[in-house]
């Protein structure tokens, strides 16, 4: 066991740099840098080469391109990510708030997915096509086809029309205020959570209703165990291996930020972020936004992988 | 005719009928046979593939699947109760403790995220309130009796760990280990090596005596039969065909398809034949089954009588029952040997009782 967890995290190692290389290189392909993004548009624009070329300078984009690899990966290495090419603060401190913010809607959503999705899963295979399955399916179907950043708007005019309230629209970090920091995020995390457990509700209903085939369940059955014995022990166990996968897949994914949603209910996620630093070229946030998320996917996948060995033996063993 | 000559059977099984609805009709995969087991008797079950032997034991124990599958009529005695009319908690306290089953597949039916152990306890824990403790002991002395060395260290593995041979042993001991009055073990060598076909069923056999436990077992192979059932039934397309005692069965079949069968098996105690003798034509569409006996498409003795109606379980010798018409006129097994065997010569005898009993 203890083999496998280090051997997964060593493998670790090789992915995130190559996930690096590429981010670097395609950045300094697609055209235009930060320095024409800040000085070419809007007011600015007329500059002298000069200026922008002391600019290129000052931010050591004139550097060989592998000098300047080697010079974010020195630092990447002692957890300097360096300055924001645009603003120019620690891109640290551009990040925390941010991510802190993503991750606990993240988590909010996993939660509310999960506590939905298993129940509701598990249920409608088990009532396969009574009313009960039909109802669920409509449920979950609903919450795939619709977009939640949709679902947000028509949660705040429903609150607005129907309770003339609005949820708070400035952030306040957990550790500050946790009650007004909850009835904040509840909501977009609902909104998302509703989408997520959709996918997670199907993924429950067919993995168990496939378990609940399998010849094991009839032996089960043989013994003489109740019912509620068999679905805890035998069936849910080998049914979750699919469901672990849609749900951490799905988490990774919520962690880097979610653009519109984020709007939505006015949070500063990474979302947004996200999509400024890409449109301002702002080469050192971009890298280190696509790093994070690349680590955050690859942390998940290991847990996954580590959850998969603790519910299947035959991955432990091998 | 006298197709009961078994009050005090522990399981007697009658004129019962399972149905499946598929898209192409309903199917009588169980199509109003009874049969029983007394106390301590090994009794089979012999068919082809679809005869509905394996339908017939998931319908003792209440877990044909449904909604297409579903007991449509007769009834299922034991020890006196029907068991087709208890509540499905009793029915549930019967599973695994008084009936337990020894299902095909070893490799499948045994829960791959759990322990050896938990899967053998949990019966123990549920049926005889045994503690944890308690049930592991019993996990123990089960495990030993299958000949698993090692029972302690085996209980904490998982089924992976096991071969076929030792996962089909873990599907014995959990049989065994609340001491049921009737085992009923389905193919339960199919899935194994030949040579470790023998050692499971001498495995049940010794156990199951000394249990006191009687064995339904359920084979497409008469060689099995021969060696360990005490009495046989031979079903064909739902229904019973023949039957007698595993002697009477195999040194005087009554019924053709039964013969197709034994001829159908190479034997190594007789002079080698130059092929083995298939038979022709596939098993009916039990959808559409014929007005006449499901057989005769496929018998080459078949007689117009045959074609129309449909021939009775009856006598053609004490216990010894055929569903044919010609039952009489068949030839004799040893006839269509190239060379005539040894069994030939318990056949002017059982000749001879047949005489007295008509």
């Amino acid at each position: 066991m203890w083999r496998f967890v280090i051997n997964r995290f060593l493998l670790m190692i090789p992915t995130l740099l190559g996930v690096a290389l590429i981010i670097f290189l395609l950045l300094r392909v697609i055209p235009g840098d930060v320095v024409e993004a800040k000085f070419m548009s809007g007011e600015g624009s007329g500059a002298s080469a000069e200026v922008l070329a002391a600019e290129r300078a000052r931010l050591g984009l004139d550097k060989p391109v592998w000098e300047q690899f080697a010079i974010w990966m020195w630092g990447v290495v002692r957890l300097d990510f360096g300055i924001s090419m645009w603003t120019g603060a620690p891109i640290g401190d551009e990040i925390a708030l941010r991510f802190a913010l993503s991750l606990q809607v993240a988590l909010m959503a996993t939660v509310i997915a999960t506590l939905l999705a298993l129940p509701l899963g598990v249920l409608a295979a088990l009532k396969q096509d009574t009313w009960i399955d039909y109802a669920v399916r409509i449920f979950s179907i609903a919450g795939l086809a619709m977009p939640s950043f949709w679902l947000g708007i028509l949660m705040i005019l429903g609150f607005l029309i129907f309770f003339r309230w609005v949820p708070p629209m400035v952030y306040t970090p957990f550790w500050v205020d946790p009650w007004q920091n909850l009835v904040q995020l509840i909501w977009p995390a609902l909104a998302v959570g509703y989408r997520y457990s959709a996918v997670a509700t199907r993924m429950t209903r067919s993995s168990m209703l496939e378990v609940l085939r399998e010849d094991y369940i009839r032996t089960a059955r043989a013994k003489g165990l109740w019912l509620k014995l068999i679905l805890v022990r035998h069936a849910l166990k080998n049914a979750m291996l699919p469901v672990v996968t849609v749900i951490g897949l799905e988490f990774a994914f919520l962690l880097g930020g979610l653009v519109v949603t984020e709007q939505v209910f006015n949070l500063n996620g990474l979302g947004l972020l996200f999509v400024q630093a890409i449109a301002r070229r702002d080469y050192t946030l971009t890298q280190a936004l696509v790093l994070l998320v690349a680590s955050a996917f690859i942390v998940v996948n290991f847990l996954m992988d580590i959850m998969y060995a603790w519910l299947d033996p035959r991955i432990r063993y091998r | 005719m006298n197709d009961r000559v078994s009050s005090g059977a522990l399981l007697d099984v009658r004129d019962l009928r399972t149905e499946f609805t598929t898209g192409g009709g309903v199917v009588r995969a169980v199509d109003g046979v009874s049969w029983d087991v007394r106390a301590g008797e090994t009794v089979a079950l012999v068919g082809e593939s679809g005869c509905g032997k394996s339908v017939s034991a998931l319908s003792i124990m209440g877990l044909v699947a449904r909604p297409a599958g579903r007991v449509a009529g007769g009834q299922i005695l034991f020890k006196g109760r029907d068991l087709l009319e208890l509540p499905e908690d009793d029915m549930r306290r019967i599973r695994g403790r008084e009936i337990a089953m020894v299902f095909q597949e070893p490799m499948t039916s045994l829960n791959p995220v759990l322990t050896v152990g938990r899967q053998i306890t949990e019966a123990c824990e549920i049926h005889l309130g045994h503690t944890e403790a308690q049930a592991r002991a019993r996990a123990i002395e089960v495990l030993r009796l299958v000949g698993i060395p090692d029972a302690e260290r085996r209980l904490r593995q998982y089924p992976h760990q096991f071969s076929g041979g030792m996962r089909q042993r873990l599907m014995i001991a959990i049989a065994l280990s609340c001491s049921p009055d009737l085992i009923l073990a389905d193919e339960p060598t199919t899935a194994l090596d030949v040579t470790i076909q023998a050692q499971i069923l001498d495995l049940m056999k010794e156990l199951s005596r000394s249990f006191g436990a009687a064995t339904l077992i359920i084979t497409h192979n008469l060689g099995v039969v021969a060696r360990y059932a005490d009495r046989v039934n031979v079903m064909y397309a739902g229904r019973i065909v023949e039957r007698g005692t595993a002697r009477e069965i195999y040194a005087n079949p009554r019924h053709p398809y039964t013969l197709g069968l034994l001829r159908s098996v190479p034997r190594l105690d007789e002079p080698k034949r130059e092929r083995l003798d298939p038979i022709q034509g596939q098993p009916p569409d039990l959808t559409r089954l014929p007005r006449g006996c499901a057989f005769a498409p496929r018998c080459a003795f078949a007689i117009e009588r045959c074609r129309a109606e449909a021939p009775p379980l009856q006598s053609v010798g004490g216990s010894h029952l055929s569903a044919c018409w010609v039952a009489q006129d068949l030839p004799q097994r040893s006839a269509l040997s190239p060379q005539p065997s040894g069994d030939g010569e318990e056949i002017p005898s059982s000749r001879a009782q047949r005489g007295i009993s008509r």
